[in-house]
Protein backbone atom coordinates (compact mmCIF):
# COMPACT_ATOMS: atom_id res chain seq x y z
CA UNK A 1 0.00 0.00 0.00
CA UNK A 2 2.95 2.31 0.50
CA UNK A 3 5.91 2.57 -1.54
CA UNK A 4 8.99 3.67 -0.42
CA UNK A 5 11.27 5.82 -2.05
CA UNK A 6 13.55 6.79 0.48
CA UNK A 7 15.65 9.51 -0.12
CA UNK A 8 16.18 11.15 3.23
CA UNK A 9 16.35 14.80 3.06
CA UNK A 10 18.26 15.24 6.48
CA UNK A 11 19.17 13.20 8.98
CA UNK A 12 17.26 15.04 11.89
CA UNK A 13 14.28 14.40 9.16
CA UNK A 14 14.57 10.50 9.85
CA UNK A 15 12.17 10.52 12.77
CA UNK A 16 9.69 12.96 10.90
CA UNK A 17 9.96 10.45 8.18
CA UNK A 18 9.43 7.73 10.60
CA UNK A 19 6.15 9.33 12.12
CA UNK A 20 5.05 10.00 8.51
CA UNK A 21 4.84 6.45 8.00
CA UNK A 22 3.43 5.26 11.34
CA UNK A 23 0.47 7.84 10.85
CA UNK A 24 -0.05 6.89 7.37
CA UNK A 25 -0.37 2.62 8.39
CA UNK A 26 -2.05 3.65 11.73
CA UNK A 27 -4.81 5.01 9.19
CA UNK A 28 -7.76 3.34 8.07
CA UNK A 29 -7.68 3.58 4.29
CA UNK A 30 -11.06 4.23 2.70
CA UNK A 31 -12.42 5.42 0.06
CA UNK A 32 -12.95 9.04 1.87
CA UNK A 33 -9.52 10.83 1.87
CA UNK A 34 -10.76 12.91 4.43
CA UNK A 35 -7.14 11.16 6.31
CA UNK A 36 -3.95 13.03 5.50
CA UNK A 37 -1.90 13.85 3.67
CA UNK A 38 -0.40 16.34 1.49
CA UNK A 39 -0.18 17.12 -2.69
CA UNK A 40 3.30 15.80 -4.12
CA UNK A 41 4.11 18.46 -6.38
CA UNK A 42 5.63 16.08 -9.62
CA UNK A 43 8.86 18.54 -10.59
CA UNK A 44 11.54 15.94 -11.14
CA UNK A 45 13.89 18.11 -9.12
CA UNK A 46 12.40 17.63 -5.61
CA UNK A 47 14.54 15.28 -3.38
CA UNK A 48 11.91 12.61 -2.24
CA UNK A 49 10.76 11.47 1.52
CA UNK A 50 9.07 7.78 1.48
CA UNK A 51 5.36 8.11 1.08
CA UNK A 52 2.54 6.13 -0.36
CA UNK A 53 0.97 7.88 -3.38
CA UNK A 54 -2.94 6.73 -2.86
CA UNK A 55 -4.79 8.55 0.23
CA UNK A 56 -3.20 12.02 -1.11
CA UNK A 57 -5.03 15.07 -1.45
CA UNK A 58 -3.93 16.79 -4.72
CA UNK A 59 -5.16 20.22 -4.79
CA UNK A 60 -4.22 21.81 -8.19
CA UNK A 61 -5.79 24.82 -9.54
CA UNK A 62 -5.69 25.27 -12.99
CA UNK A 63 -2.72 27.28 -13.99
CA UNK A 64 -3.43 30.53 -13.59
CA UNK A 65 -1.31 32.58 -16.66
CA UNK A 66 1.26 34.68 -15.33
CA UNK A 67 0.03 38.20 -16.48
CA UNK A 68 -2.58 37.74 -13.88
CA UNK A 69 -0.66 36.19 -11.04
CA UNK A 70 0.03 39.53 -8.57
CA UNK A 71 2.33 42.06 -9.62
CA UNK A 72 4.66 42.52 -7.03
CA UNK A 73 7.82 44.02 -7.11
CA UNK A 74 9.38 42.47 -5.20
CA UNK A 75 7.91 40.06 -3.37
CA UNK A 76 9.26 37.40 -1.37
CA UNK A 77 8.15 34.14 -2.03
CA UNK A 78 9.72 31.39 -1.21
CA UNK A 79 8.36 27.58 -1.79
CA UNK A 80 8.77 25.96 1.71
CA UNK A 81 10.45 23.36 -0.47
CA UNK A 82 13.90 21.80 -0.03
CA UNK A 83 15.84 23.34 -2.40
CA UNK A 84 16.70 21.86 -5.47
CA UNK A 85 20.07 20.31 -6.31
CA UNK A 86 21.67 17.17 -7.25
CA UNK A 87 19.75 14.58 -5.84
CA UNK A 88 17.77 13.18 -8.37
CA UNK A 89 14.24 11.70 -7.35
CA UNK A 90 11.81 9.89 -9.49
CA UNK A 91 8.65 11.25 -10.02
CA UNK A 92 5.17 10.04 -8.98
CA UNK A 93 5.37 10.09 -4.96
CA UNK A 94 7.20 12.59 -3.35
CA UNK A 95 6.00 14.91 -0.61
CA UNK A 96 7.09 17.66 0.63
CA UNK A 97 10.60 17.60 2.88
CA UNK A 98 9.88 18.19 6.53
CA UNK A 99 7.77 21.46 6.60
CA UNK A 100 5.30 19.70 4.68
CA UNK A 101 2.10 19.05 6.30
CA UNK A 102 2.45 15.08 6.05
CA UNK A 103 2.14 14.78 10.09
CA UNK A 104 1.06 18.12 11.24
CA UNK A 105 2.96 17.51 14.83
CA UNK A 106 6.15 16.82 13.87
CA UNK A 107 6.15 19.88 11.07
CA UNK A 108 5.04 22.41 14.00
CA UNK A 109 7.13 21.37 16.17
CA UNK A 110 10.05 21.95 13.49
CA UNK A 111 12.26 24.88 14.68
CA UNK A 112 12.06 27.92 12.48
CA UNK A 113 15.94 27.62 12.09
CA UNK A 114 15.52 24.62 10.24
CA UNK A 115 12.72 26.20 7.44
CA UNK A 116 15.71 29.68 7.74
CA UNK A 117 18.43 27.39 7.14
CA UNK A 118 16.34 25.92 4.09
CA UNK A 119 15.36 29.00 1.91
CA UNK A 120 19.34 29.84 2.87
CA UNK A 121 20.39 27.37 0.91
CA UNK A 122 17.77 27.24 -2.12
CA UNK A 123 19.45 31.05 -2.01
CA UNK A 124 22.86 30.16 -2.32
CA UNK A 125 21.56 27.13 -4.69
CA UNK A 126 20.08 29.41 -6.73
CA UNK A 127 22.28 32.09 -7.15
CA UNK A 128 25.32 29.24 -8.31
CA UNK A 129 22.57 28.17 -10.92
CA UNK A 130 22.74 31.45 -12.39
CA UNK A 131 25.81 32.99 -12.05
CA UNK A 132 28.34 30.34 -11.94
CA UNK A 133 29.60 28.05 -14.89
CA UNK A 134 27.43 25.01 -14.23
CA UNK A 135 26.07 22.66 -16.85
CA UNK A 136 22.47 23.21 -15.80
CA UNK A 137 23.04 26.72 -17.72
CA UNK A 138 22.21 24.65 -21.17
CA UNK A 139 18.53 23.77 -19.60
CA UNK A 140 17.60 27.02 -18.44
CA UNK A 141 13.57 25.47 -18.12
CA UNK A 142 15.06 23.48 -15.54
CA UNK A 143 17.69 26.05 -14.37
CA UNK A 144 15.78 27.91 -12.35
CA UNK A 145 12.70 26.02 -11.43
CA UNK A 146 12.99 26.70 -7.77
CA UNK A 147 12.45 30.43 -8.20
CA UNK A 148 12.40 32.54 -4.80
CA UNK A 149 12.55 36.48 -4.51
CA UNK A 150 14.52 36.37 -1.32
CA UNK A 151 18.00 36.55 -3.27
CA UNK A 152 16.75 39.14 -5.53
CA UNK A 153 15.31 41.13 -2.97
CA UNK A 154 18.64 41.33 -0.95
CA UNK A 155 20.81 42.09 -3.62
CA UNK A 156 18.84 44.69 -4.86
CA UNK A 157 18.18 46.13 -1.44
CA UNK A 158 21.81 45.60 -1.17
CA UNK A 159 23.16 48.00 -4.30
CA UNK A 160 20.81 50.22 -3.22
CA UNK A 161 22.77 50.63 0.23
CA UNK A 162 26.16 50.41 -1.40
CA UNK A 163 25.16 53.12 -4.11
CA UNK A 164 23.65 55.21 -1.31
CA UNK A 165 26.92 54.98 0.98
CA UNK A 166 29.49 55.56 -1.69
CA UNK A 167 27.21 59.01 -2.57
CA UNK A 168 28.41 62.09 -0.80
CA UNK A 169 24.99 64.02 -1.40
CA UNK A 170 21.43 63.50 -1.84
CA UNK A 171 21.70 59.76 -0.66
CA UNK A 172 18.01 59.00 -0.34
CA UNK A 173 17.33 59.83 -3.43
CA UNK A 174 20.15 57.60 -4.77
CA UNK A 175 18.66 54.95 -2.68
CA UNK A 176 14.97 55.14 -4.23
CA UNK A 177 16.41 55.86 -7.80
CA UNK A 178 18.33 52.46 -7.39
CA UNK A 179 15.74 50.74 -6.05
CA UNK A 180 12.72 51.80 -8.48
CA UNK A 181 14.93 51.94 -11.49
CA UNK A 182 16.01 47.91 -10.58
CA UNK A 183 12.16 46.86 -9.50
CA UNK A 184 10.68 48.82 -12.04
CA UNK A 185 13.48 47.73 -14.62
CA UNK A 186 12.94 44.06 -13.79
CA UNK A 187 9.34 43.98 -14.26
CA UNK A 188 9.54 45.92 -17.73
CA UNK A 189 12.35 43.96 -19.01
CA UNK A 190 9.52 40.91 -18.10
CA UNK A 191 6.63 42.41 -19.79
CA UNK A 192 8.83 43.14 -22.48
CA UNK A 193 10.15 39.28 -23.31
CA UNK A 194 6.25 38.22 -22.51
CA UNK A 195 4.90 40.86 -25.30
CA UNK A 196 7.72 39.86 -27.95
CA UNK A 197 5.62 36.27 -27.04
CA UNK A 198 8.42 34.28 -25.03
CA UNK A 199 7.79 31.81 -22.65
CA UNK A 200 8.81 32.59 -19.49
CA UNK A 201 6.89 32.48 -16.12
CA UNK A 202 6.93 36.63 -14.40
CA UNK A 203 8.06 35.37 -11.14
CA UNK A 204 10.68 33.23 -12.67
CA UNK A 205 12.15 36.03 -14.95
CA UNK A 206 11.97 38.41 -12.37
CA UNK A 207 14.16 36.03 -9.81
CA UNK A 208 16.49 35.78 -12.69
CA UNK A 209 17.28 39.72 -13.36
CA UNK A 210 17.44 40.11 -9.71
CA UNK A 211 20.12 37.03 -9.32
CA UNK A 212 22.36 38.28 -11.86
CA UNK A 213 22.17 41.20 -10.49
CA UNK A 214 25.30 39.86 -8.05
CA UNK A 215 27.63 40.55 -10.13
CA UNK A 216 26.79 44.20 -9.77
CA UNK A 217 26.86 44.16 -6.47
CA UNK A 218 30.10 42.72 -6.32
CA UNK A 219 31.54 45.41 -8.46
CA UNK A 220 29.87 48.27 -6.33
CA UNK A 221 31.72 47.35 -3.45
CA UNK A 222 34.88 47.69 -5.10
CA UNK A 223 34.06 50.43 -6.26
CA UNK A 224 32.85 51.67 -3.01
CA UNK A 225 36.33 50.85 -1.32
CA UNK A 226 38.54 52.17 -3.73
CA UNK A 227 37.81 55.38 -5.40
CA UNK A 228 39.92 55.76 -8.60
CA UNK A 229 38.24 56.32 -11.71
CA UNK A 230 40.16 53.92 -14.00
CA UNK A 231 40.26 50.90 -11.36
CA UNK A 232 35.89 51.57 -11.59
CA UNK A 233 35.34 51.73 -15.28
CA UNK A 234 37.62 48.44 -15.45
CA UNK A 235 35.69 46.92 -12.44
CA UNK A 236 32.27 47.92 -14.07
CA UNK A 237 33.14 46.79 -17.42
CA UNK A 238 34.13 43.30 -16.42
CA UNK A 239 30.75 42.46 -13.31
CA UNK A 240 28.64 44.18 -16.74
CA UNK A 241 30.08 41.51 -19.18
CA UNK A 242 29.63 39.16 -16.14
CA UNK A 243 25.73 39.59 -15.62
CA UNK A 244 24.94 40.03 -19.13
CA UNK A 245 27.01 36.71 -19.51
CA UNK A 246 24.61 35.51 -16.73
CA UNK A 247 21.44 36.50 -17.91
CA UNK A 248 21.91 35.54 -21.74
CA UNK A 249 21.27 31.82 -21.82
CA UNK A 250 17.37 32.42 -19.88
CA UNK A 251 16.19 35.31 -22.12
CA UNK A 252 17.72 34.33 -25.22
CA UNK A 253 16.05 30.77 -24.72
CA UNK A 254 12.61 32.09 -23.64
CA UNK A 255 12.02 33.94 -27.27
CA UNK A 256 11.92 32.91 -30.82
CA UNK A 257 15.52 32.92 -32.30
CA UNK A 258 14.90 36.00 -34.72
CA UNK A 259 13.93 38.25 -31.30
CA UNK A 260 16.28 37.50 -29.76
CA UNK A 261 18.24 40.79 -30.01
CA UNK A 262 14.82 42.64 -29.22
CA UNK A 263 14.74 40.41 -25.82
CA UNK A 264 18.77 40.72 -24.83
CA UNK A 265 19.26 44.86 -25.49
CA UNK A 266 17.09 46.20 -22.74
CA UNK A 267 18.74 44.02 -19.95
CA UNK A 268 22.01 44.78 -21.49
CA UNK A 269 20.35 48.28 -21.53
CA UNK A 270 19.27 48.42 -17.81
CA UNK A 271 22.81 46.55 -16.68
CA UNK A 272 24.38 49.16 -18.20
CA UNK A 273 22.71 51.72 -16.79
CA UNK A 274 23.03 50.40 -13.13
CA UNK A 275 26.91 50.24 -14.12
CA UNK A 276 26.67 54.10 -14.95
CA UNK A 277 25.39 54.71 -11.61
CA UNK A 278 28.02 52.91 -10.21
CA UNK A 279 31.17 55.06 -11.78
CA UNK A 280 29.53 58.27 -11.62
CA UNK A 281 28.79 57.56 -7.92
CA UNK A 282 31.16 60.09 -5.81
CA UNK B 1 -17.83 21.59 23.13
CA UNK B 2 -15.45 24.64 23.57
CA UNK B 3 -14.06 24.08 27.64
CA UNK B 4 -12.43 27.56 27.53
CA UNK B 5 -15.52 30.03 27.14
CA UNK B 6 -15.60 30.69 31.14
CA UNK B 7 -11.80 31.17 31.55
CA UNK B 8 -9.95 34.65 30.42
CA UNK B 9 -9.12 35.40 26.85
CA UNK B 10 -5.76 34.38 26.66
CA UNK B 11 -6.24 31.14 28.02
CA UNK B 12 -8.15 30.28 24.51
CA UNK B 13 -5.19 30.77 22.16
CA UNK B 14 -4.47 27.24 21.32
CA UNK B 15 -1.03 28.65 19.67
CA UNK B 16 0.11 31.96 21.51
CA UNK B 17 3.61 32.49 20.82
CA UNK B 18 2.13 31.96 16.77
CA UNK B 19 -0.41 34.59 17.48
CA UNK B 20 2.46 36.85 19.15
CA UNK B 21 4.53 36.27 16.06
CA UNK B 22 2.08 36.60 13.88
CA UNK B 23 0.81 40.27 14.95
CA UNK B 24 4.38 41.12 16.06
CA UNK B 25 6.11 42.01 13.17
CA UNK B 26 2.80 43.54 11.03
CA UNK B 27 2.93 45.72 14.18
CA UNK B 28 5.79 46.45 14.10
CA UNK B 29 6.28 47.67 10.58
CA UNK B 30 3.44 49.97 10.94
CA UNK B 31 4.44 51.05 13.73
CA UNK B 32 8.45 51.84 12.66
CA UNK B 33 6.72 53.66 9.46
CA UNK B 34 4.69 56.21 11.36
CA UNK B 35 6.67 56.94 14.14
CA UNK B 36 10.03 56.96 12.47
CA UNK B 37 9.52 60.35 10.58
CA UNK B 38 9.54 61.49 14.28
CA UNK B 39 13.16 60.16 14.80
CA UNK B 40 15.36 59.57 11.75
CA UNK B 41 15.67 62.50 8.70
CA UNK B 42 17.01 59.29 6.26
CA UNK B 43 14.46 58.00 3.92
CA UNK B 44 17.16 55.17 3.19
CA UNK B 45 16.20 53.56 6.96
CA UNK B 46 13.17 53.66 7.09
CA UNK B 47 12.37 52.47 3.94
CA UNK B 48 14.79 49.23 4.21
CA UNK B 49 13.80 48.86 7.82
CA UNK B 50 10.24 49.01 6.88
CA UNK B 51 10.07 46.86 4.20
CA UNK B 52 12.64 44.37 5.74
CA UNK B 53 9.87 43.52 8.89
CA UNK B 54 7.33 43.56 6.21
CA UNK B 55 8.66 41.08 4.42
CA UNK B 56 9.81 39.07 7.38
CA UNK B 57 6.28 39.45 8.19
CA UNK B 58 4.88 37.87 5.33
CA UNK B 59 7.44 34.92 5.39
CA UNK B 60 6.31 34.20 8.92
CA UNK B 61 2.44 34.42 8.09
CA UNK B 62 2.65 31.98 4.94
CA UNK B 63 5.37 29.31 6.47
CA UNK B 64 4.66 29.83 10.20
CA UNK B 65 1.46 31.10 11.72
CA UNK B 66 -0.72 29.83 8.43
CA UNK B 67 0.12 26.26 9.50
CA UNK B 68 -0.44 26.69 12.72
CA UNK B 69 -3.04 28.77 12.80
CA UNK B 70 -5.52 28.09 10.58
CA UNK B 71 -3.75 24.92 8.83
CA UNK B 72 -3.63 26.68 5.36
CA UNK B 73 -0.46 26.81 2.96
CA UNK B 74 -0.14 27.98 -0.25
CA UNK B 75 2.79 28.05 -2.91
CA UNK B 76 3.77 28.71 -6.39
CA UNK B 77 5.55 26.06 -8.55
CA UNK B 78 6.90 25.33 -11.97
CA UNK B 79 5.65 22.14 -13.41
CA UNK B 80 7.72 20.18 -16.33
CA UNK B 81 5.61 21.88 -19.06
CA UNK B 82 7.14 25.10 -17.97
CA UNK B 83 4.23 26.70 -16.43
CA UNK B 84 3.20 28.03 -13.16
CA UNK B 85 1.00 26.30 -10.91
CA UNK B 86 -0.03 27.39 -7.71
CA UNK B 87 -0.58 24.71 -5.18
CA UNK B 88 -2.77 24.63 -1.91
CA UNK B 89 -2.89 22.57 0.88
CA UNK B 90 -5.20 22.13 3.55
CA UNK B 91 -5.46 19.57 6.75
CA UNK B 92 -8.25 16.97 6.46
CA UNK B 93 -11.21 18.33 7.74
CA UNK B 94 -11.40 16.67 11.18
CA UNK B 95 -8.58 18.54 11.95
CA UNK B 96 -9.93 21.70 10.11
CA UNK B 97 -12.80 21.80 12.27
CA UNK B 98 -11.00 21.31 15.48
CA UNK B 99 -8.80 24.17 14.85
CA UNK B 100 -8.89 26.97 17.51
CA UNK B 101 -11.36 29.40 16.52
CA UNK B 102 -9.78 32.40 18.33
CA UNK B 103 -6.66 31.79 16.73
CA UNK B 104 -8.61 31.48 13.17
CA UNK B 105 -10.36 34.48 14.09
CA UNK B 106 -6.41 36.30 14.52
CA UNK B 107 -5.05 35.26 11.81
CA UNK B 108 -7.92 36.27 9.37
CA UNK B 109 -8.38 39.72 11.58
CA UNK B 110 -4.82 41.12 11.84
CA UNK B 111 -4.33 40.13 8.05
CA UNK B 112 -7.50 42.57 6.80
CA UNK B 113 -6.87 45.11 9.24
CA UNK B 114 -2.83 45.59 8.30
CA UNK B 115 -3.94 45.70 4.45
CA UNK B 116 -6.19 48.28 5.32
CA UNK B 117 -4.02 50.37 7.31
CA UNK B 118 -1.16 50.09 4.70
CA UNK B 119 -3.64 51.11 2.50
CA UNK B 120 -5.09 54.31 4.65
CA UNK B 121 -1.43 54.98 4.97
CA UNK B 122 -0.88 55.18 1.05
CA UNK B 123 -3.78 57.66 0.71
CA UNK B 124 -1.61 60.03 3.20
CA UNK B 125 1.21 59.60 1.33
CA UNK B 126 -1.00 60.00 -1.85
CA UNK B 127 -1.94 63.30 -0.90
CA UNK B 128 0.79 64.77 0.31
CA UNK B 129 2.29 63.83 -3.13
CA UNK B 130 5.26 62.11 -0.97
CA UNK B 131 6.56 59.48 -3.63
CA UNK B 132 9.04 58.41 -1.73
CA UNK B 133 6.92 57.02 1.00
CA UNK B 134 4.14 55.97 -1.62
CA UNK B 135 6.72 53.13 -2.77
CA UNK B 136 7.04 51.43 1.25
CA UNK B 137 3.71 51.72 0.97
CA UNK B 138 3.16 49.66 -2.28
CA UNK B 139 5.66 47.50 -1.17
CA UNK B 140 3.93 46.69 2.34
CA UNK B 141 0.58 46.57 0.60
CA UNK B 142 1.38 44.43 -2.18
CA UNK B 143 3.29 41.78 0.43
CA UNK B 144 -0.14 42.14 2.63
CA UNK B 145 -2.47 41.43 -0.55
CA UNK B 146 -0.53 38.38 -1.74
CA UNK B 147 -0.75 36.60 1.87
CA UNK B 148 -4.16 37.30 1.78
CA UNK B 149 -5.11 36.64 -1.42
CA UNK B 150 -3.08 33.45 -1.31
CA UNK B 151 -4.64 31.72 2.15
CA UNK B 152 -8.02 33.32 0.69
CA UNK B 153 -7.56 31.02 -2.40
CA UNK B 154 -6.51 28.13 -0.51
CA UNK B 155 -9.41 28.27 2.00
CA UNK B 156 -11.86 27.94 -0.68
CA UNK B 157 -9.75 25.45 -2.70
CA UNK B 158 -10.23 22.92 0.78
CA UNK B 159 -13.84 23.74 1.39
CA UNK B 160 -14.14 22.80 -2.46
CA UNK B 161 -12.06 19.52 -1.88
CA UNK B 162 -13.82 18.89 0.91
CA UNK B 163 -17.30 18.90 -1.15
CA UNK B 164 -15.75 17.05 -3.76
CA UNK B 165 -14.72 14.04 -1.76
CA UNK B 166 -18.21 13.99 0.50
CA UNK B 167 -19.94 13.81 -2.69
CA UNK B 168 -17.23 10.78 -3.47
CA UNK B 169 -18.00 9.55 -0.14
CA UNK B 170 -21.67 9.14 -0.44
CA UNK B 171 -21.80 7.92 -4.13
CA UNK B 172 -19.47 5.05 -3.24
CA UNK B 173 -21.87 4.43 0.01
CA UNK B 174 -24.68 4.62 -2.17
CA UNK B 175 -23.53 2.47 -4.35
CA UNK B 176 -22.22 -0.31 -2.13
CA UNK B 177 -25.61 -0.40 -0.40
CA UNK B 178 -27.00 -0.85 -3.53
CA UNK B 179 -24.92 -3.66 -4.20
CA UNK B 180 -25.62 -4.89 -1.35
CA UNK B 181 -29.24 -4.61 -1.55
CA UNK B 182 -29.37 -6.44 -4.75
CA UNK B 183 -27.16 -9.23 -3.67
CA UNK B 184 -29.31 -10.24 -0.79
CA UNK B 185 -32.55 -10.09 -3.08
Amino acid sequence: MSHNDTIPLYQSSQSDIDEIENMMNNNSFQSGPGTVLPAQPPSPIRPSIPVSSSPFVQSNLAPIPPSSAQKVTPVPMPPPLPPSGNSSSSEGSKTIGGSGFGSPPNTLTEPVWDTVKRDLSRIVSNLKLVVFPNPNREDPGKALRDWDLWGPFFFIVFLGLTLSWSASVKKSEVFAVAFALLAAGAVILTLNVLLLGGHIIFFQSLSLLGYCLFPLDVGAVICMLKDNVILKMIVVCVTLAWSSWAAYPFMSAAVNPRRKALALYPVFLMYVSVGFLIIAID
Amino acid sequence: MDPNQMQAPVENYANPKTCLFHVLFKGAALAFYILSALFFNSFVIIFVVTVLLAALDFWVVKNVSGRILVGLRWWNEINDLGESVWKFESLDQDSLARMNKKDSWLFWWTLYLAAAAWFILGVFSLIRFQADFLLVVGVCLSLNAANIIGFTKCKKDAKKQFQQFATQTIASRFQSTVQSAFTLV
